[in-house]
């Protein structure tokens, strides 16, 4: 093994791109590779797991079953982007149809296309943690280290004044009429140019996704990266893993050639949909894999208000209200998101015919808030032989919480100004007053297609644990049943976060890089 | 058209998403057989009452992949769902919506694009029965389309379902061309319009000025 601080001093590393090797490069009908580690996907679990080995010494190989977009790529498209950056071209949905579960599936994964919101995981899940999964090498100061490490490789800061958008200053009043807790996000990011349009790639590479960080700096180290590579299984022989096989295949779907990858260790990051449907199409790991599935059920709140608002300008997400953040006050946060204007005619429903037109003439005048909160892990995912299946409802005891966090969103709204409140259902309801909130929530029920859900988290299929028989992982990140096998992905968190996993899935995946023997 | 095939897929999926309930073939199965058990009630009214004026009508020689009643239907749908005549939106005449539609269905995997077809047929034909219209929802007036789509928004599961997935073809249809963007403010795509630079990659970091976290010794291949 190499020396790490020789190694820095001799990386060479491009000042713009990455080199991918993609389906268009492929000439023959079958590849065959082999590395040390083997690591499926390469968003912030695979690009953080890619770097850390790689400077070490390893010979490391990254497949990743998207395309490799370059930042120049990006269209700043929204209907454009779900397609060329997003898992199942952005329609990616539970059984039920009711909870789009939204995803990247591009070289950088859903750091490419996500809100830059950068949370370290709360002190009381940490304690949630220890208490019953029996994680007690996990504490707020154990991972500190952790922490500090992606917080300052990333540049995550606080926003300044000039990156709260205006939707955020007019809910950021609201929440101070209210007594609430508003602070400004902390953000991954370098001099953002206020463009908006995060969720469809970050065009000038201001973002600091895995596409312009670890994916770059793995690469120097000498990591491989191949995109349009879907893994099929992890291979094992006599009970340790051995590597991979899979397919390439281009962007039109043609399968342009076979690959098989000899590595003694794998790394599943493919993220807590595609990790267990991997491993349970592998056969491998105990009952747990593919369980206690959450995802941070959101709601997009919107409202119309007198003044324009603009909500598609400036940074797209500037405040949170964290009044509610602890379960015993709520368990909730509220999120102050902008967005554009396809999305925009299709998280509400105003009314049909004129009263949409009406809606959309306003569109100016909207502002939304986005609810999230601390879900049980009632989900599961499962291959069913040809497809994926996301089998989640939201539980009656979720529900609460839901109904919760939307009535204080409305409320939210209300004091900041606002003349209309949209509520999320699959039928015309709003709040124009406050004496309103409780009589026109409370028509909402807990049914199928009645409440539009957005999933932006999905987490917790493979959770880590020290009891076998409630964990997919032991505490390491390590699979049970195969030697050889680690998920370091949001597969892994035992129970969902209430905030945003970015940071949270970069430092497990260090943690269980370090721990890879 | 301004859209692409990518983007015609993406916004397809997009908008079928909540067919995802429908996919349950057996209720879907119960609802149509549920239709067709009224109309069997209905008698030999029900063949009179469902045939069309549109039944008649061409249908343009751009579409590729809606059947003959399925633009009818989309047709309808968009002037319901889109009276934007006297407001300064972008009149209905210069966005391609049924085509746009036509693409984005193209681009549906088969086993959804049946589904969305069932779902369809539905939906028109119900209008029969459901409500006690006597007419399919191509000939309902506006008044009473709009009161159709209502009562679907706070039907059964398959019913909501249906009224989300027309609705949200057309929406996405209309408001995913760039002609319907200035009436709004809509910016768009800004950072070459604006001339923003590249930033590029961000440089290796320093190791040495980081927390260290206790890395395991591990051995690479011979």
């Amino acid at each position: 093994m190499s020396d790490t601080a020789d190694r820095i001093d001799t990386v060479e590393m491009p000042r713009e791109g990455l080199a991918v090797v993609q389906a268009s490069d492929i000439s023959s009908e079958r590849l065959e590779l082999s590395a040390d580690v083997v690591i499926i996907g390469s968003g912030a679990g695979g690009a953080v797991s890619a770097y850390e080995l790689a400077r070490r010494g390893l010979d490391v190989l990254v497949l990743e079953a998207g395309p490799y977009v370059p930042s120049k790529d990006f269209t700043e498209d929204f209907t454009e982007s779900l397609e060329t950056l997003y898992e199942d071209h952005g329609g990616q949905a539970n059984t039920d149809g009711d909870l789009l579960v939204l995803q990247g599936r591009c070289v950088g994964g859903s750091t490419v296309v996500n809100g830059c919101v950068s949370f370290r995981t709360p002190d009381f899940i940490f304690e949630e943690w220890h208490r019953d999964y029996g994680l007690t090498d996990f504490t707020p100061e154990s991972m500190a280290p952790y922490f500090e490490r992606v917080e300052r490789n990333l540049s995550i800061q606080e926003n300044r004044p000039h990156e709260i958008a205006r939707h955020s200053m007019v809910l950021s009043e609201g929440a101070r009429k209210l007594g609430w807790s508003v602070k400004p996000f902390k953000r991954n990011i370098r001099e953002c140019a206020l463009t908006g349009h995060c969720l469809s790639g970050c065009k000038t590479e201001r973002k600091q996704s895995m596409l312009v960080t670890y994916l770059p700096w793995a690469a120097a180290h000498g990591a491989r990266i191949h995109s349009d590579t879907r893994v099929d299984k992890v291979l094992t022989e006599n009970g340790r893993a051995v590597g991979v096989e899979g397919r390439v295949v281009d962007r039109t779907g043609r399968h342009v050639a076979d690959i098989r990858v000899t590595a003694p260790r794998v790394i599943m990051a493919a993220g807590a949909v595609q990790t267990p449907v991997i491993l349970q199409r592998s056969g491998l790991g105990n009952d747990q894999v593919g369980r206690n599935f959450a995802c941070h059920p959101s709601f997009y709140v919107g409202a119309r208000y007198p003044q324009p608002i603009h909500p598609w300008r400036g940074a797209m997400l500037g405040v949170y209200v964290d009044e509610f953040m602890h379960p015993d006050k709520g368990g909730f946060v509220l999120e102050v998101g902008g967005l554009g204007i396809a999305e925009l005619c299709m998280i509400n429903e105003p009314g049909t015919g004129k009263p949409f037109v009406e809606y959309m003439q306003n569109a100016p005048h909207m502002a939304g808030i986005v609810t999230l909160i601390h879900d049980h892990n009632v989900g599961e995912i499962r291959w069913q032989g040809d497809h994926k299946a996301i089998h989640y409802q939201l539980s009656d005891k979720d529900f609460p919480s839901m109904m919760a966090s939307l009535k204080a969103a409305v409320r939210m709204h209300l004091a900041a100004g606002a003349e209309e409140v949209f509520l999320p259902s699959s039928e015309a309801l709003s709040v124009t007053r406050e004496a309103d909130i409780d009589r026109q929530v409370d028509k909402l029920v807990n049914k199928p297609q009645h409440l539009r859900m957005v999933s932006y988290h999905p987490q917790g299929s493979c959770r880590m644990g020290t009891d076998p028989a409630h964990s997919a992982c032991d505490p390491q990140g390590r699979l049970r049943g195969v030697e050889g096998v680690y998920v370091a992905d949001a597969s892994l968190l035992p129970s969902s976060l209430i905030v945003n996993p970015q940071v949270t899935v970069y430092a497990l995946a260090n943690y269980v890089a370090d721990r890879v023997t | 058209m301004t859209s692409s095939p990518e983007s015609d897929r993406a916004a397809a999926r997009q908008a079928a998403a909540p067919m995802a309930a429908v996919s349950r073939r057996r209720f879907l199965k119960t609802a149509l057989l549920g239709t067709a058990g009224l109309a069997v009630v209905a008698g030999g009214t029900f063949a009179v009452l469902r045939r069309s004026p549109v039944d008649g009508m061409p249908v343009p020689d751009g579409i590729r992949h809606l059947s003959h009643s399925e633009y009818h239907l989309f047709r309808r749908a968009a002037e319901v769902l889109l009276p934007v005549a006297g407001t300064p939106l972008t009149a209905l005449q210069e966005v391609p919506v049924v085509a746009y539609i036509d693409a984005m269905i193209g681009m549906l995997p088969a086993h959804l694009r049946k589904d969305v077809g069932a779902g369809l047929a539905l939906f028109d034909n119900a209008a029969v029965v459901s409500g006690w219209h006597g007419r399919r929802f191509v000939d309902l007036d506006d008044a009473a389309a709009v009161a159709y789509f209502d009562r679907w928004s706070t039907g059964n599961v398959i019913q909501r379902t249906m009224n989300a997935v027309i609705k949200q073809f057309v929406y996405v249809s209309y408001w995913r061309d760039p002609k319907t963007w200035p009436p709004v403010e809509f910016d768009g795509p800004v950072s070459d319009r604006w001339g923003i630079a590249y930033l590029g990659n961000a440089p290796l970091p320093d190791e040495s000025a980081l927390p260290q976290t206790g890395a395991q010794t591990v051995e690479s291949r011979p």
